[in-house]
């Protein structure tokens, strides 16, 4: 039997892994360096929370929160549609900035920094999912959905689009291709998913405030997709595994609690830092970091 | 007209903070061409060291100053030579030295959480003194000797931008690398001396920060934030614009949350920000950079 602690930790790497997935379709494969990708995360929680409240069926629940992150994203394309390189990554560090600050100061919607307490986790298809080890099969089901449709729209001929507009823009518009729309729908799925990694999450913790989706939140995830490698879907698993598990031994050492947060901060900046130099393309990586 | 006034203050107290950071970005920009993120960890590395000599070693204030200054054009030399020096020698690309300078702001914000703790820390060499009444706006003699300071310190740094052979040397790179190579200038030491300078700067507006605001280790995201709209509302790499792009910065805040509540300030940084580069890329004062 698998103790409770590592189930907690498979579900998180669960949610981490679908996070990263669906960065990896903008970031590697579309080659936009979207540091806002944890804006639609919290979107996505807030959704399906608000919505849950209102007694609205979960299923629409999962999916209006899955939707209207895909809105931002598809709005976030637009807004990128001139820019490049700095700028790109600015402009959706911004964005996750702006939602942040929506969220915690919408206080009659959002509680504010109160956070909202109580989500209900529910029986879905018959299964009480209170149980963690429900909980963990449901969140590498949803896990393996999204690996299975990414891996599907990175290697149909869309996907190669992608990868076109990515090495060479002007040669993709030469050939008739509409870059700019290509771009909305790789945005628009890639935060898709983070909604949906948000409704795991919310459900999964039973809490949610606004200091959970800072900018900070955006550093694990960026180091997943160096490490497995941009253009990789399986790099991409596999660093999820390491990365969440690599600072748990912080937890043993005895460091008191208020220092263990900094510390796995520190060590997340560390690795970035070693992984950037010795190693930009991480395990499978196919590209560079343009 | 009472909050009015009002309101201008607060906008150019602000805008004298921003500004210097601003500058110190902007200069580190325009020479090295990538976006130096942890320019906002410099200024909380310097706030705490400042808070460190002056509150807990109880070290007089000029020479705290002083010595905060320094030791933060010390950490800025010290980030250039340990991190991006190496990137740059193999030729890592924008991107790469952009995550990497995140990676640096979040090293150097946990550093002074773990050494500091998460506390808010206050500097109180100024006792609250009553603020001068100024046609029914409030001014603190504090506010005063920020915004003097803050002119004094652009004039010098226009000076040596113009005068001196490092600042002119800055220039040359900024405008062109290869041919300042050429005719005999070391880039990498302009690198470093541009890590230098700003940083220093950086260092001025930390004490600066810490004396009319509390210290906490997470101030170093938010002010970078104003630190780089400034910087690009003003146009990425020209000082100049800088110090336009953060007093702009500075009213359109204080006259945002005359209607919104005060929480939305960081936003009403990115909302500007958003719309200078979706209108107007270049900025302000209009210099052309690749922006694409």
């Amino acid at each position: 039997m698998i103790s409770a602690y590592f189930i907690h930790l498979l579900i998180l790497i669960g949610i981490y892994a679908i996070l990263a997935i669906s960065l990896q379709l903008s970031v590697g494969y579309g080659g936009l360096l979207n540091l806002g990708h944890i804006a639609y995360f919290g979107i996505g929680a807030y959704t399906y929370t608000l919505l849950l409240f209102q007694g609205v069926n979960f299923w629409i629940c999962v999916l209006s929160a899955g939707l209207l992150s895909a809105f931002f994203g598809w709005m976030s394309a637009i807004a990128i549609r001139k820019l490049r390189g700095d700028y790109l990554s600015l402009i959706t560090l911004g964005f996750s900035f702006v939602t942040y600050a929506v969220l915690i100061n919408w206080t009659e919607l959002t509680r504010g920094p109160l956070g909202i307490p109580g989500i209900p986790r529910l029986t879905i298809f018959g299964f009480d999912t209170n149980e963690n080890f429900v909980y963990m099969i449901l969140v590498f089901a949803v896990v393996f959905i999204c690996y299975f449709f990414i891996n599907r729209i990175v290697s149909s001929p869309f996907g190669k689009v992608i990868e076109a507009i990515r090495d060479d823009e002007l040669s993709a518009k030469s050939l008739g291709k509409s870059t700019f729309r290509v771009k909305c729908i790789t945005l628009a799925t890639s935060a898709f998913f983070a909604g949906i990694a948000g409704c795991l999450y919310a459900s999964y913790i039973t809490f949610i405030d606004p200091s959970s989706f800072t900018f900070s939140g955006i550093i694990p995830i960026i180091l997943i997709i160096i490490i497995g490698g941009l253009g990789s879907l399986p790099g991409t698993l596999l660093a999820t595994f390491l990365i969440i598990l690599l600072p748990e031994p912080l937890r043993f050492i005895g460091f008191s609690s208020s220092i263990v947060g900094p510390a796995r901060q520190i060590v997340y900046a560390l690795i970035l830092l070693i992984i950037l130099y010795y190693k930009p393309r991480g395990f499978y990586g196919k590209l560079d970091l343009e | 007209m009472d909050i009015f006034l009002q309101l201008v203050i607060n906008s150019l107290i602000a805008g004298a903070i921003y500004s210097l950071i601003a500058c110190g970005f902007s200069l580190i920009y325009s020479t090295n061409k990538f976006i130096h993120f942890a320019h906002g960890g410099v200024i909380v590395a310097s706030s705490y060291i400042f808070y460190f000599l002056f509150s807990l070693l109880h070290l007089e204030f000029y020479l705290s100053c002083i010595l905060a200054v320094i030791l933060a054009g010390l950490v800025g030399y010290l980030i250039n030579l340990i991190i991006y020096e190496p990137f740059r020698k193999r030729k890592a690309s924008n991107s790469i030295l952009l995550i990497a300078s995140l990676g640096v702001l979040i090293l150097l914000e946990s550093f002074m959480l773990i050494i500091f703790g998460a506390n808010v820390q206050t500097i109180d060499y100024i006792d609250n003194v009553q603020g001068l009444s100024f046609y029914g706006a409030i001014i603190t003699p504090l506010q005063i000797v920020i915004i003097i300071s803050s002119i004094i310190l652009f004039v010098f740094f226009y000076l040596f931008m113009k005068k001196t052979r490092i600042g002119k040397a800055m220039r040359a790179v900024s405008d062109n690398v290869e041919v300042a190579e050429i005719v005999g200038i070391s880039a990498s030491r302009i690198y470093s001396w541009s890590f230098v300078i700003g940083s220093m700067v950086a260092g001025v507006a930390a004490i600066l920060i810490s004396l009319e605001q509390n210290i906490e280790p997470s101030m170093g995201t938010g002010l970078m934030i104003k630190g780089f709209t400034a910087a690009v509302i003003g146009g990425l790499g020209s000082v100049p614009g800088a110090i336009l792009g953060a007093f702009l910065l500075g009213f359109a805040e204080n006259f945002g949350i005359w209607y919104l509540p005060s929480g939305y300030k960081d936003a009403i940084a990115f909302v500007l920000l958003f719309l200078f580069l979706l209108f107007r890329p270049n900025g302000i004062l209009g210099i052309k950079y690749n922006t694409k």
